[in-house]
């Protein structure tokens, strides 16, 4: 008998696990494909809008619960986490993966340029994002400020980058403190392969990874980059050479900084492959390719997690169970054709907003991205009916929560590590009270 | 407009059978009678179509090209999504995109696929279509695993000699196209079946053991033939542990004709074993130290070939590999774990059959539950050799390349020893690292005190 099997690994299985683990549990992490934060940007989101942009995302917070509360009859996650938890969710999370891989500050979000050439705040981003910098606080300039000169770069073999859109759109923003950005686009050429047209952001990363590979671009971008100018290029710039990044900008001797991409994008892969080989190395037990049928249980205990391991199932006893497997975008929530909601991988009671669950509205809030599985501040699954926990060792963490509007609040990661660091602590303290 | 509205309002009298649609006869046996392509398609209607709602799913996430171990080393792949799941759509039976022949069939794009799309199948069942009427002979004569273990093993010391004389090898390549270079077994004096014949009675139990009754042991092509040694140490340590090891007569599984695209003959082959190994007791535990063997039985017959068969199965779902199996012995607390202290870091490589058999990595928790051993996982999606596809002369150098990281791990952790539970890996690994390269039951037969872990590898 495991521990711990905690189902899903995007950043709050993840980040769960490794908790787990470093605190001597033994954990079984099953998950049926690779984690969503390989699609992710690299950067980890807070609290971005409320609907207007945050500057200070914890200060803000009870504000913006305020506002919640009043909209809406499901709690938002946060009001289970509070502050506290997300503060160390992040710390732990940057931690664990160290300043070669998230810089930044859980108090104040930054905005960075983005692949049109809008602003889009968030509180850690990779190092390599550093120099493209805005700061959304008066009192700490940021490495870009008003009047900054960017050269957007685009690669002509990498077609998900276009240089003039975003230079032109970059130099239209009106900066948090006033005034904008001077930016010109500029083209490079680098084929990841010989005699290649049209290169995967990936191929060019790992021709980056490669240091003799990196004469070819340094070359071509110190021509063209002028005195006193910040170069934007595609997040291509290396993928399992942590330090190519900082070669290339050295190399090159100007501030330099990466624009996220539609994915394969290379950020999130490096997020996805540090903290899994984290996971790897500290013994937890991956189970990749794996899905959760169902789970054995009695008197309101779960018992084991059914895994369609192939050819037959597994019936993988735990003394704990998290779930974090995602919401809506991993399948792990369905809509169907009569409009009812579900859970699909044990079962369980849902907490659906009032009303009609999606609307004509472009752009607008869906109500159907706040279903999810309701908790107490434990993180337990509670049913939303009587709010009594479904199973007294079923916990849950990340997307499946409800409550949220992750991709309109940009709280996606916040989320995920501030509800992960609270299961994994009423986890543990749980099971160590179990053993007396 | 009126012609429209009259085809609407045809009366409900007059829609008989469809056109040329026999009584009793299906959409796709009327298809077939007048279409050579899909009359001559290699694969069922059901797999076929099984695979094909899977595509629904793909939201074009491209993870399963990040994770292509093939498409990362070489532009002459354009990846799994690109010829899977996009193509298909196009396919209409025939593959549109012929670079589908590098695919190596490793699976790791379905195994990472977070949307359950049978990408590996899709793409296998297309194969097995683009290869129908120009199957190289070196494809159909490298897929007879039985028969090279067969004819060699009489001759295994001229065998072994002349697979290692490099004009015979340059020959070979330019006749029959394996790769002058690529990985070879050796051949062995004894299969385990004579092994079997002559030993005096299984092994002794461990002291105080008592009986846990019988259990049947697939041994696999290569296990029969060439890594004997596997086979021998797996029964010695089920034996060691107190059950009954029934090994009954057995052929092939057809995994290499099935990864080549020889469908026909590779459905007979698995049904025809499914039944031999049944013949030993319908209700008993089959294990397999032959990783992607067991992956062929457990999933690989049923998903790409269509194979509804009811002896398939039966064992599919009792097949254990021999680490899951001792590590379900382990969590039951029904495993001796008086295991002697073997001081070694062990670099431990988990081949994509193994992997993609949905049960984790045992080998891993296994063998340290032996106090001293250290394992160094690979983290490497592919050792390269994908069956048969590292021996063939046109991809040898793309097998290479997928492996480098690998071998270069290999190299620089070893001590003396390193670990893979997949025959042909083995067989690459050791050739490319020089490296000796066991099955994992190899280290826990010497923890066991049975053998010495330096001893042979086969």
């Amino acid at each position: 008998m495991r521990d711990v099997m905690v189902i899903g690994a995007g950043l709050s299985g993840l980040v769960a696990a490794i908790r787990l683990r470093q605190a001597g549990l033994s954990v079984a992490l099953v998950h049926k494909g690779r984690g969503g934060l390989q699609l992710g940007q690299g950067t980890v989101d807070v609290l971005g809008y409320r609907p207007q942009r945050v500057a200070r995302p914890l200060d803000e917070l009870d504000e913006f619960l305020a506002d919640q509360h009043r909209a809406s009859d499901i709690p938002h996650p946060y009001a289970h986490t509070g502050a506290d938890a997300i503060r160390e969710g992040v710390r732990y999370l940057a931690e664990l993966v160290g300043e070669d891989y998230l810089v930044g500050d859980a108090e104040v979000n930054v905005a960075l340029p983005t692949a049109v050439g809008a602003l889009r705040p968030t509180a850690y981003y990779p190092p390599s994002m550093a120099d493209g910098v805005i700061s959304l606080d008066p009192a700490k300039p940021g490495a870009l400020t008003a009047g900054s000169a960017v050269v957007v770069v685009g690669i002509r073999e990498f077609k998900d980058f276009t240089p003039e859109l975003i230079a032109g759109n970059l130099a239209l923003n009106d900066l948090p403190g006033g005034g904008r950005l001077e930016a010109r686009a500029d083209w490079v050429s680098f084929p990841a392969r010989d005699g290649e047209v049209d290169s995967t952001g990936l191929n060019i990363a790992r021709a980056l990874d490669d240091p003799a590979r990196r004469g070819a671009l340094v070359d071509q971008l110190k021509a063209l980059v002028r005195p006193g100018e910040t170069i934007a290029l595609p997040a291509v710039l290396g993928h399992e050479d942590p330090a190519a990044f900082a070669d290339l900008r050295a190399q090159v001797g100007s501030p330099m900084f990466e624009i996220p991409v539609p994915p394969p994008g290379v950020p999130g892969m490096r997020l996805n492959d540090r903290l899994t080989r984290i996971a790897k190395e500290a013994r937890v037990e991956v189970f990749l390719g794996s899905n959760v049928l169902g789970a054995d249980s009695a008197g309101g205990v779960l018992q084991a997690g059914v895994v369609g391991t192939t050819g037959h199932d597994t019936h993988l006893k735990a003394r704990a169970f998290l779930l974090a497997a995602g919401g809506f975008e991993s399948g792990t929530l369905e809509l169907d054709s009569y409009q009812k909601v579900s859970e699909t991988i044990l079962g369980l009671p849902l907490a659906i907003p009032a009303g009609e669950l999606i609307h004509d509205t472009w752009a607008g809030q869906q109500p159907l991205f706040s279903v999810g599985v309701a908790t107490n501040d434990d993180m337990v699954v509670v049913d939303p009916a009587t709010n009594k926990p479904v199973y007294s060792n079923l916990y849950a963490a990340g997307g499946v929560l409800a409550g949220a509007q992750r991709w309109d609040e940009k709280s996606g990661e916040g989320i995920a590590v501030a509800s992960a660091v609270r299961a994994a602590d009423a986890i543990i303290s749980n099971l160590a009270g179990g053993q007396r | 407009m009126s012609d429209l509205l009259d085809t609407n309002e045809t009366p409900a009298k007059e829609l008989g059978p469809r056109p040329g649609l026999a009584p009793g006869q299906t959409v796709w046996e009327l298809l077939a009678a007048v279409s050579p392509r899909i009359k001559d398609n290699p694969n069922t209607y059901e797999a076929q179509q099984l695979n094909r709602v899977s595509l629904d799913q793909c939201v074009k996430c491209t993870i399963c090209e990040t994770m292509c171990p093939v498409a990362k080393v070489t532009p002459l792949f354009s990846g799994p999504k690109f010829v899977g799941p996009q193509a298909e759509r196009f396919r209409n039976g025939e593959s549109v995109d012929h670079t589908l022949d590098y695919c190596s069939s490793c699976g790791i794009c379905t195994l990472n696929c977070p949307q359950d799309v049978k990408i590996a199948e899709i793409n296998s069942m297309a194969r097995a279509v683009m290869k129908k009427d120009h199957m190289p002979l070196r494809d159909r004569l490298i897929t007879q695993t039985e028969l090279e273990g067969r004819l060699l093993t009489p001759f295994a010391p001229v065998a072994n000699w002349a697979l290692k004389q490099k004009p015979i090898r340059v020959a070979v390549e330019k006749v029959v196209g394996v790769h002058r270079d690529a990985p070879m077994p050796v051949a062995q004096s004894q299969s385990i079946k004579g092994w079997l014949k002559h030993r005096k009675g299984p092994a002794p139990r461990r002291p105080g053991q008592p009986d846990r009754g019988p259990v049947v042991f697939f041994t696999g092509c290569a296990g029969t033939y060439f890594e004997v040694e596997t086979s021998k140490k797996t029964i010695e340590v089920l034996e060691h542990l107190g059950f009954e090891v029934l090994v009954p007569k057995q052929g092939c599984c057809g995994l290499a004709e099935q990864s080549n695209g020889l469908f026909d003959s590779a459905r007979k082959r698995v049904v025809k074993l499914c039944e031999q190994l049944n013949a030993a007791g319908k209700e008993l535990t089959v294990i397999s130290s032959s990783g992607s063997c067991a992956g062929m039985i457990k999933h690989e017959a049923h998903e790409i070939m269509g194979v509804d068969d009811p002896a398939v199965r039966s064992v599919g779902t009792r097949m254990r590999e021999t680490s899951e199996f001792l590590l379900d012995l382990f969590d039951e607390g029904e495993l001796p774990t008086d295991f002697k202290s073997l001081e070694m870091k062990i670099p431990y490589h988990a081949p994509c059959q193994v992997k993609s058999q949905g049960m984790g990595m045992p080998a891993i928790r296994l063998m340290e539950l032996v106090p001293g051993i250290r394992v160094i996982e690979s983290e490497e999606n592919c050792c390269g050799i994908a069956g048969t596809y590292g021996l063939k002369k046109e991809k040898y150098d793309v097998a290479q390349a997928v492996g480098r990281n690998l071998f270069e791990k290999v190299k620089e952790h070893n001590e003396g020893l390193a670990v893979c539970d997949t025959e042909t890996c083995r067989w690459q690994i050791r050739n490319s690292t020089g490296v000796s390269t066991v099955h994992p039951v190899h280290v826990i037969h010497a923890a066991y005190g049975l053998s010495d872990v330096f001893s042979p590898e086969v």
